[in-house]
């Protein structure tokens, strides 16, 4: 089936620099989707599921976009010199292009930390988002970052490194991952709280916890999701979590749910008139 | 939530994020800082999340130390300690 999509690798000029994407376009286009990569290793960890859902997106006609931030992946620039208004920049030039052509509906897929990227603005000018297992909590985001630091030290694999050399303040070096500190406060102060109330059609991946259900501090984003996306479908997942295993897996209940969930999103901005 | 419920929860997680071991490969007695490949220090960061998540405990960064990540039973003692 591969060999049979209309498959495209390019470089697409950013804001600052060329960012590397994969346009997947079939023939008829009902929609169009950007998977917006997550931040830093979980961006790695994620691509092999975001591929195979923008090879299932193609089937149903939907028109995908996979593509590096500034700084990452095989895109142009370092990410030492990568803000975090640069990345929502550059995802904003990316929508509005599309619209600028196409009057079907665009959908963004978050995945994590691709959440901390969102910001009104990008928000405003889509038609619906399917999040996985979002992370809206800069706090903690970082927080989790700057273990990486404490636990590479415990293995000697790498160490939290502070310099005052440049003029926008000092570098952090995480993991491998070297950026300013400025992204890292930037990040830090991310929140869902930030973002207007939207009504768009949105749905929520859920993996389960062993025991079945949502911990308390899930149940607490939930509930702060739903105030800034009343329309939201909560759509649980019984895979385990594809992105933290050291083995890779398959995740073929997302993967199922996921096209599903893209096939409704099409649907409902069809009869919607869009 | 006593000491062999955590342990069972905890080696469910383990066995999420490191799933190339066999289910008997898993005991209070299993040495992990150290003595597992795989449990390098993305594995810890995301072993603590899952900790922090499902146990409802928040960890401190003072806690990630090989002492505590030594074998299941210390991690164990550990999350029992914050619950």
């Amino acid at each position: 089936m591969s060999a049979m999509i209309n498959y495209h690798a390019e470089f697409y000029q950013g804001t600052k620099g060329q960012l590397f994407r994969l346009t997947r376009t079939p023939r008829k286009i009902n929609a169009h989707i950007i998977y917006i990569a997550p931040l830093f290793e979980q961006a790695n960890q994620t691509r092999h599921i975001s591929t195979r859902s923008a090879t299932n997106a193609y089937s149903l006609g939907v028109q995908s976009i996979v593509f590096d931030h500034f700084g990452t992946g095989d895109s142009a620039g370092e990410l030492i010199d990568a803000t975090l208004m640069l990345w929502q920049q550059d995802i904003v030039k990316q929508i509005r292009a599309i619209k600028a052509s196409s009057l079907k509906p665009i959908f963004l897929s978050v995945v994590l930390s691709a959440a901390l990227l969102l910001n009104d603005e990008i928000v405003s000018l889509i038609d619906g988002v399917l999040f996985a297992q979002p992370e809206f909590n800069g706090k903690s985001f970082t927080r989790q970052l700057k273990r990486m630091a404490v636990a590479g030290n415990l293995v000697k694999s790498t160490e939290i490194m502070s310099d005052g050399n440049r003029a926008d303040g000092s570098i952090v070096d995480i993991a491998g991952y070297q950026f300013t500190q400025q992204l890292y406060n930037e990040l830090a102060k991310q929140n869902i709280n930030k973002l207007s109330e939207f009504n768009l059609v949105c749905t929520w991946f859920e993996w389960l916890t062993p025991g079945n259900e949502l911990t308390p501090s899930r149940v607490k984003k939930k509930q702060d999701f739903q105030l800034t996306f009343p329309q939201t479908k909560f759509v649980m997942i019984d895979d385990d979590k594809y992105w933290q295993s050291t083995e890779l897996q398959l995740a073929q209940h997302f993967l199922q749910q996921d096209q599903q969930e893209i096939s409704r999103l099409v649907k409902k901005n069809k009869a919607t008139g869009q | 939530m006593n000491t062999a419920q955590t342990t069972t929860q905890l080696i469910t997680i383990l066995m999420a994020i490191i799933p190339g071991y066999d289910d008997d490969f898993w005991t209070a007695d299993t040495e992990l800082f150290g003595a597992i490949a795989e449990f390098d220090s993305m594995a810890i960061v995301t072993l603590i999340g899952e900790i922090e998540d499902q146990f409802d405990i928040e960890l401190d960064d003072d806690d990630i130390s090989a002492e505590n990540f030594a074998t299941l039973s210390s991690l164990t003692e550990l999350v029992n300690e914050r619950a």
